[in-house]
């Protein structure tokens, strides 16, 4: 067999997907299964930070996006008594719309500034989620999350993992396709050089707020579906850990590879959650 | 409403704080000055500082102030090591890339001193526990005061070994323009790792000395006081060690400050919002003279 890069990286993609479906049948395990819902959210997570460093911004704070999707979600759908599979997206949208926020003070700032500022908001975030909000959040304690399916439902995990599996099928094609269109391109011409991408008519602040929305899109589903998945939530979500996992796990599928095409970007990245993902859950 | 012993007693602690978060900075921002890396994990040096200081003192029991030194001297060693192994081969290359190896070593030295010395809370007593001298309305402790005293020793000696040594002199050379230091015939490299070496020392002396005053200690003490460092070092400019004892003696009194009006919860906040109001008004810090 003769396979160029580009193909083997697509018949890896399909190789990939088809491990994950079948993978639950290969074990009867419900600690391995969970260990896999787990990593699908992981991938999410992932490649919501790697789309903002995409951007040129490494972000060192994204739990508190992770959180506040995982926050607003629980909580909508706790008062209202919508699904989880619907708050979720509205939870993910609060954590948007707070990314922007995040982002109208990151605009001007890179590298380590950056990096320390979204710290520094991962940490606001929390402290205020346990002291100002806590006659709704519960503070420290937390509060218990509806579930992604009522456990009285047969073989409901099986049912959870493959709505995962398709959300995050679906959250990384968009990645893909966003990195492919006009505005991926505006992305890495940010990164690649500012002032170059300033005089191709890229409006840089734009762009980048667009950046810090769709992380934090992304990122707050991920963290609202493992909340969903895991059924309490408490601030520790808002953790260091939280912030540096995705960092790890994405150097590790490798960041430097940013340049030599989005295919292998995008299935490096969704193997980058492989890994740490177990290490994840095993902390849990 | 505003008590002049409350306050006082808030700025007494915010100074005794503040000694530690200077000590960080001024390492942190030693280490900056010349290689132009930021290591986050200059905390674990803290940390691995109070654990050497500490595990000498169970075994011999001498005076803890006393291990101050060797501790620093076992951090200068260990400094070196890390720097030669882990921040060389990355000179030069990607910002990013330091944050990274730092995340890793962070979560390396961690774990690793866990496997070591337990991960349980410790503490030390320290000798002069018993001790406190009456200020005006307060009563502080003597541990306090000679904490305060050291750290005032520790900076004025780096400033006397900056200005007054040929090694000190050549150390500034390389972090005004490294490549000229270059050409006149320093050896750059050496002095990466000596004043990586010696930055740790600092670190080292800054966990002894938070140890020794009766805190509690765990391996995983170090990160938030070294980010909550590196905060500062970007409060105060990078590269500039009037602005990191500035930004060091403000942080612990903000902390301090709030951790009073506003309870506990806000004292980790409290330094981030200082630092992003600082950051969005003036993008280089309250010392820094250019972004880059």
């Amino acid at each position: 067999m003769n396979l160029n890069r580009t193909e083997w990286v697509r018949y890896g993609t399909i190789g990939m997907i088809g491990i994950a479906v079948v993978a639950p049948f290969l074990s009867s395990n419900l600690y391995l299964l969970n260990i896999l819902t787990l990593m699908l959210i992981f991938i999410i997570f992932s490649s919501a930070w790697n789309l903002l460093a995409y951007s040129g911004q490494g972000s060192l704070g994204h739990a508190a996006f992770f959180g506040i999707g995982a926050y607003a979600s629980t909580l909508i759908a706790a008062k209202s008594g919508i699904s989880p599979y619907v708050t979720l997206f509205l939870g993910a949208a609060v954590a948007a719309f707070i990314g922007i926020f995040i982002g109208l003070t990151c605009v001007r700032l890179k590298e380590w500034f950056l990096a320390m500022v979204t710290f520094g908001f991962a940490i606001i975030v929390q402290t205020i989620t346990v002291s100002l909000l806590t006659p709704i959040t519960g503070g420290w304690d937390g509060i218990a999350s509806p579930r992604l399916m009522s456990p009285e439902i047969p073989g409901y995990q099986l049912i959870e993992y493959y709505s995962i599996l398709v959300i995050t099928i679906g959250c990384i094609l968009f990645i893909y396709y966003i990195m492919k269109s006009r505005i991926g391109l505006a992305f890495s011409a940010i990164r690649e050089n500012e002032l170059e991408a300033r005089a191709a008519g890229v409006d840089p602040v734009k762009y980048r707020l667009l950046a810090f929305a769709l992380s934090a899109y992304l990122a707050g589903i991920a963290g609202a579906l493992e909340i969903h998945h895991i059924g309490y939530i408490t601030p520790e979500i808002f953790g260091v850990d939280l912030s540096f996992w995705p960092v790890t796990y994405v150097i590790f599928g490798g960041l430097s590879s940013c340049q030599k095409g989005l295919w292998l970007f995008r299935t490096r990245s969704r193997r980058g959650g492989l890994p740490g993902k177990t290490n994840g859950a095993e902390q849990k | 409403m505003v008590d002049f012993g409350i306050l006082l007693q808030i700025v007494f602690w915010g100074v005794y704080a503040g000694c530690i978060y200077i000590l960080l900075a001024t390492g942190l921002n030693l280490i900056f000055g010349v290689m132009k890396i930021v290591n986050f994990a200059h905390g674990e040096f803290l940390m691995i500082g109070a654990y050497i200081t500490a595990t000498i003192f169970f075994i011999t029991g001498i005076n803890p102030y006393a291990i101050i030194l060797l501790s620093m001297l076992a951090l200068i060693a260990i400094g070196a090591v890390v720097e030669r192994l882990c921040f060389r081969p990355i000179l030069g290359t990607g910002k990013l890339n330091e944050i990274f190896l730092s995340i890793g070593l962070i979560y390396i030295i961690q774990n690793g001193a866990a496997i070591i010395w337990g991960d349980k809370w410790q503490s030390i007593k320290s000798p002069y526990q018993e001790i406190s001298v009456p200020v005006g309305p307060l009563n502080i402790p003597i541990d306090y005061i000679i904490i305060m005293v050291v750290t005032t020793a520790i900076l004025c000696g780096l400033y006397l070994f900056l200005k007054r040594t040929r090694t000190g002199r050549e150390m500034r050379a390389t972090s005004q323009n490294r490549k000229g230091a270059m050409l006149v015939g320093i050896n750059v490299e050496r002095i990466d790792i000596l004043s990586f070496g010696i930055g740790c020392a600092i670190a080292a002396a800054a966990g002894t000395l938070w140890v020794v005053s009766g805190q509690v200690f765990n391996p995983y003490m170090g990160s938030i006081p070294a980010i909550k460092a590196f905060a500062i070092i970007i409060l105060g400019g990078l590269g500039s060690i009037p602005g990191a004892i500035i930004g060091g003696l403000l942080y612990g009194i903000a902390e301090n400050g709030a951790a009073y009006y506003f309870g506990g919860i806000w004292k980790d906040a409290i330094s981030f919002i200082i630092l992003i109001i600082v950051l969005v008004i003036r993008p280089t810090g309250l010392f820094g003279e250019s972004g880059d």
